[in-house]
């Protein structure tokens, strides 16, 4: 035992756990003493002694479990191990429950973990859609229901669709450009451990005295300020789940500036490589003012600060124009990792070069830049400058550009292509490009002030939401999923199943979200757990196609863990795909390569007798026509 | 084996050949990824502090425009000018710090290093005493809520900063640090956040004392 809790590991993290809290605890006691202050008073919202061990115990079980003790070592002055890589690969399940900096397994690490959060957002949302089938209360009471929503958006944004873009980029963003690991694996680990944090601080606020937080997942101050315990709960799990992404996303980027094999240069990348460089500025960019937001509302809590009390001089609509800085960039960052994925598959199942590769980079950027100059129209009808308005309307409709330009460039891709639908992956490329344009023009119409105004908080708005969100990115999370199962196994999924899936998700989708518009356009307000007897009909329809989408996921779960298991074997390239990770063995070896290949074109060249995008080591140089890659010497 | 060690992520399997380590990637920049990494993270730094300088203009411009700072509040400019000069000499010696590691000028490097730490220390001193006898709470409006959230989080960073001082200095009286790039990353990295956090504070301090 005591050996046990010497060693890096699950005890030493629970004892450090243990030790964090009682740190928290008693610099709160120790602080109230030396201040003058009552030891146990807890004001009404602000509850410090919760609060500050709900910051520390994350940060003593990540010590306790070795995130840090390299960088002690090294902090310290003493010998560190730079090439014991004891913590690296994984033969054995247990080594998924470890701190492995091998950016495989914590790309699998990050899927698995953000599916169970899926499947819990999941029951959360058909709590919802169970309490709405009728009007008035029948499953859950009015609050309880606030804590619903609140934690399912949460859930769903935060702990699913956000880390399981950043874990698929994981597992292939490095394969892809010819590394053999990220540009900093320790603080790859750090990020994905920091994730199950965030969700166990989110989920647990459903503990706390007066329930979960329930001011939605925007938290709008003043209703944040004054909430219950619970707000805080999502506050600091914020903070954790925003280190993680920052931490990912500037990994991301040194890994795609420095580790490309030779001869890959920027018009040489997948464009999932291109989609996770313009994800991570935003990312870099962007998450820090969420975290301001929320240390704002944090303090105001807890340290009594005045940032939104009106009568002290705060300033109540800042919270909203701070926020939405981050969040609309933030719906980026959850859709442009599924446009790269879209646009691999298409192009692999069409057997086509990406239509306008060039510009569907430049279009990617394009989106970083506008992304965040689009903030206010969340707040049309929240009081803010009425100068800022119709500026805001022109830059949400010039977004419409190069979104139209990525949509209109899948369908080049598939024009006169020879589409194979017979990958559930592609089936859902293809379900996506019809379900996101949908999304993506109810989103233009709301970019428009007079039909915002019209619709504020109505479900039309919910209806958008999960168009985009759901029919979005969920679908091109599906179409990953299905498309590197056999690279991350070495298995094939039933694709069976696969099309059984599909279809119930695409019936799902639509049934559910589409007569949300027409409610929604008829004025049924949301984040209300009781309606309008006259809404009481599509409701019904509306929760039962809910189920049906719930429901069919199970499918999913079934087909991937049985098929982990029992699935026939993939080989190296099933999709006859040409990016290089599907140029090594499935799954593929620790360090990915034993000699770094070597890029000599683009990586969509199908359809083009001999063309090659990458030499594996070992190969002999083809005969190609065109400038030969150069050699770059090796650093001393 | 020791120089080897700083060079955080750098693939140092060069002189190891009893492991299997990763083999050496391919640098397609010729930028440090240590260097490039602590830019991308101060790049996120600065829009955190964004976030807060933001809050400030709204509370100053927009809430109260007449009113600011509140009657009877009067900043000390004085001692806050001297912490100042007191942070922004400290650029100055941990460039010097560098720059003798980089002509391999062992005790220079000890010299800036430990100048540049006691410098830090005294400016957070000089803070807190200003926190203080400054007469205001962060409870006493929103005044009070900002100025104390972006000096505080400044001396936060100021903190940070001189916890990798600390490292760095542990480490020079070690004799850990040479003449290449890759054997003095652990001075390089812990400068460019410490002239960071020099160049944020002059904005801090000229935004809340000055204008």
């Amino acid at each position: 035992m005591a050996v046990a809790l010497r060693q890096p590991g699950w005890y030493r993290g629970a004892l450090g756990a243990l030790l964090g809290a009682a740190f928290g605890f008693g610099l709160v006691v120790a602080l109230r003493a030396i201040s003058g202050l009552d030891i146990f008073q807890t004001e009404q919202t602000g509850y410090p002694h919760v609060v500050v061990p709900l910051i520390t115990t994350p940060f003593g079980f990540l010590f306790g479990f070795g995130a840090f003790d390299y960088w002690f070592r090294w902090a310290a002055g003493k010998p560190t191990i730079p090439d014991d890589h004891a913590n690296h690969g994984a033969t054995r399940w247990q080594d998924y429950f470890k701190f492995n900096t091998d950016h495989k397994v914590i790309g699998i690490q990050y899927v698995v973990t953000t599916l169970i959060f899926f499947l819990i957002g999941g029951a959360l949302a058909l709590l919802i859609r169970a309490e709405l089938a009728q009007p008035g209360t029948q499953v859950v009471d009015p609050n309880v229901y606030n804590g619903l929503f609140s934690t399912h958006a949460v859930v769903m944004i935060f702990l699913f669709i956000i880390p399981m873009f950043a874990g698929l980029a994981n597992y292939v963003l490095p394969l892809m450009i010819g590394a053999p690991d990220m540009a900093f694996p320790r603080l790859n680990a750090l990020s994905f451990w920091m994730l199950p944090i965030a969700g166990i601080i989110f989920l647990s606020s459903f503990l706390a005295p007066g329930g979960a937080f329930d001011a939605g997942w925007t938290g709008y101050a003043p209703l944040s300020t004054g909430a219950p315990l619970g707000q805080s709960f999502f506050n600091i799990g914020v903070q954790f789940a925003g280190a993680s992404s920052i931490a990912t996303a500037l990994n991301f980027l040194v890994t795609i500036i420095t580790m490309r094999a030779p001869g890959m240069n920027l018009w040489r990348m997948p464009l999932l490589v291109w989609a996770n460089l313009a994800t991570s500025l935003l990312v870099v960019g962007a998450t820090p003012f969420v975290a301001g937001a929320q240390f704002m509302v944090l303090f105001d809590r807890v340290l009594g600060m005045n940032f939104f009390q009106f009568l002290e001089g705060g300033d109540v609509l800042s919270y909203q124009h701070i926020f939405w800085f981050y969040s609309h960039p933030a719906v980026y960052i959850m859709i442009l990792p599924g446009f790269g994925i879209v646009s691999e598959i298409i192009s692999t199942h069409a057997r086509k070069p990406v239509f306008g590769y060039r510009l569907m980079a430049l279009a990617l950027i394009g989106i970083v830049v506008l992304s965040y100059s689009v903030w206010a129209h969340h707040m049309f009808v929240a009081g803010m400058f009425d100068w800022l308005r119709v500026p805001i309307m022109i830059t949400t409709l010039l977004i419409a550009v190069p979104t139209g330009i990525k949509i209109f460039s899948w369908l080049g891709t598939l024009f006169y292509g020879k589409i194979h639908t017979y990958s559930t992956a592609m089936l859902f490329s293809l379900g996506f490009i019809v379900t996101f344009t949908v999304g993506g023009i109810s989103g233009v119409m709301l970019g428009m002030v007079p039909l915002d105004i019209h619709v504020s908080d109505t479900y039309f708005i919910v209806a958008h939401i999960h168009f985009v969100l759901f029919g979005g990115s969920v679908f091109t999370i599906f179409a990953g999923i299905y498309h590197w199962f056999p690279k991350m196994t070495g298995r094939m999924y039933d694709e069976k199943l696969g099309r059984v899936h599909f279809w119930g998700t695409m019936v799902g989708t639509w049934g559910t979200f589409i007569p949300q518009h027409w409610i929604g356009l008829d004025g049924m307000p949301r984040r209300v757990a009781d309606y309008a007897n006259i809404y009481g009909d599509w409701n019904l329809v509306i929760s039962v196609f809910a189920f049906i989408l719930g429901f069919v996921q199970l499918v999913f779960f079934y087909n991937m863990i049985v098929s982990w298991r029992f699935g026939p074997k993939a080989g190296n390239n099933p999709w006859r795909a040409n990016s290089i990770e599907w140029q090594v063995s499935s799954p593929p070896p620790v360090f990915n390569f034993d000699e770094i290949p070597r890029v000599v074109g683009g990586p969509y060249e199908f359809g083009t007798p001999g063309a090659r995008h990458a030499i594996m080591g070992g190969e002999d140089e083809p005969e190609l026509p065109g400038p030969k890659p150069t050699k770059v010497a090796e650093p001393a | 084996m020791e120089s080897a060690s700083i060079a955080v992520g750098q693939g140092a399997a060069a002189d190891h050949h009893d492991h299997h380590g990763p083999p050496e990637f391919h640098r397609s920049a010729r930028i440090d990824q240590t260097v490039l990494g602590i830019l991308l993270f101060i790049l996120s730094e600065i829009m955190l502090f964004a976030a807060f300088f933001a809050a400030y203009f709204f509370l100053r411009v927009v809430v109260s425009p007449d009113t600011w700072p509140p009657a009877g509040i009067e900043l000390p400019v004085l001692i806050a000018g001297i912490n100042t000069v007191v942070l922004v000499s400290s650029s100055f010696t941990i460039h010097y710090a560098l720059e003798a590691i980089k002509h391999n000028n062992h005790p220079g490097l000890k010299l800036g290093l430990g100048l540049t730490w006691l410098l830090g220390a005294t400016f957070l001193f000089i803070q807190i005493n200003e926190y203080i006898h400054i007469g205001f709470t962060p409870r006493d409006g929103a005044f009070g809520s900002i100025f104390f959230s972006l000096t505080g989080l400044h001396g936060a960073h100021v903190f940070v900063g001189l916890l990798l001082l600390t490292f760095a200095n542990i480490r020079a009286w070690r004799g850990h640090f040479g003449p290449e790039q890759k054997n003095h990353l652990g001075v390089e990295v812990p400068g460019i956040y410490w002239h960071f956090v020099d160049i944020m504070w002059i904005v801090v301090f000229v935004t809340i004392y000055i204008i």
